[in-house]
């Protein structure tokens, strides 16, 4: 793990990564959706599309990892706990969905709705811990 | 752990956030340090107890007396 840099620079260097990145994924989605159309485009340019969307939020999810490592050591615990109830909460749904999908419940779900899924999850951990009781 | 760190910080009339930032920690880790429900580690412990110009002993009370723990 990073040495820990204190509170106030780990959230610097977090926000100086996140908002470009994000802009860089908003942008990303802008060109896929609006001036590709994937209905005639090759495997190829599929594939870089789905790459090129991807990479951004893998950036992301580098700097919130990034954040956790040098960040003071209470602000750590209470990420990683939102993590690991983040990543329980999308475990559990996606198993539920997953026996709906085998038990012929429902049709078959997008893979893709499990990163959002695990987002809202770990946010809303994480606000419930800023407003609610400490971990 | 119960700690005298509200009473000290209170004497020299920081907020959390002042205290916060002399330690490079959230306001959030100060609150939960004073209101007993995070133990900090003891790098921070010991930044805190520099801090006040006291002990650790003084700073933190685990409920078990020194004699208590020589048993």
């Amino acid at each position: 793990m990073a040495q820990s840099k204190g509170f106030k620079t780990a959230n610097r260097r977090y926000l100086q990564a996140f908002w470009p990145l994000m802009a860089v994924y908003v942008g990303t989605v802008a060109v896929t959706s609006f001036f590709i159309d994937m209905d005639t485009a090759s495997t190829a340019v599929r594939v870089a599309s789905a790459a090129a969307t991807t990479l951004p939020l893998a950036g992301v999810l580098w700097v919130i990892m990034r954040l956790i490592g040098e960040t003071d050591e209470y602000t750590r615990l209470r990420q990683l706990t939102a993590m690991a109830r983040g990543g329980a909460i999308s475990a559990a749904l996606a198993t539920f969905v997953g026996f709906l999908q085998i038990y012929g419940a429902v049709d078959t779900v997008p893979v893709f709705f499990l990163g959002p899924c695990f987002f809202l999850a770990y946010g809303f951990s994480y606000g419930a811990a800023c407003f609610g009781k400490s971990v | 752990m119960k700690n005298i760190i509200r009473a000290l910080r209170a004497e020299r009339g920081w907020s959390q956030q002042e205290l916060a930032d002399k330690l490079d920690v959230s306001r959030q880790s100060v609150n939960a340090i004073e209101t007993g429900k995070y133990d900090p580690s003891l790098p921070l412990a010991f930044a805190i107890a520099r801090l006040f110009g006291r002990s650790l002993e003084e700073l933190f009370d685990d409920g078990t007396s020194l004699a208590d723990a020589a048993e």
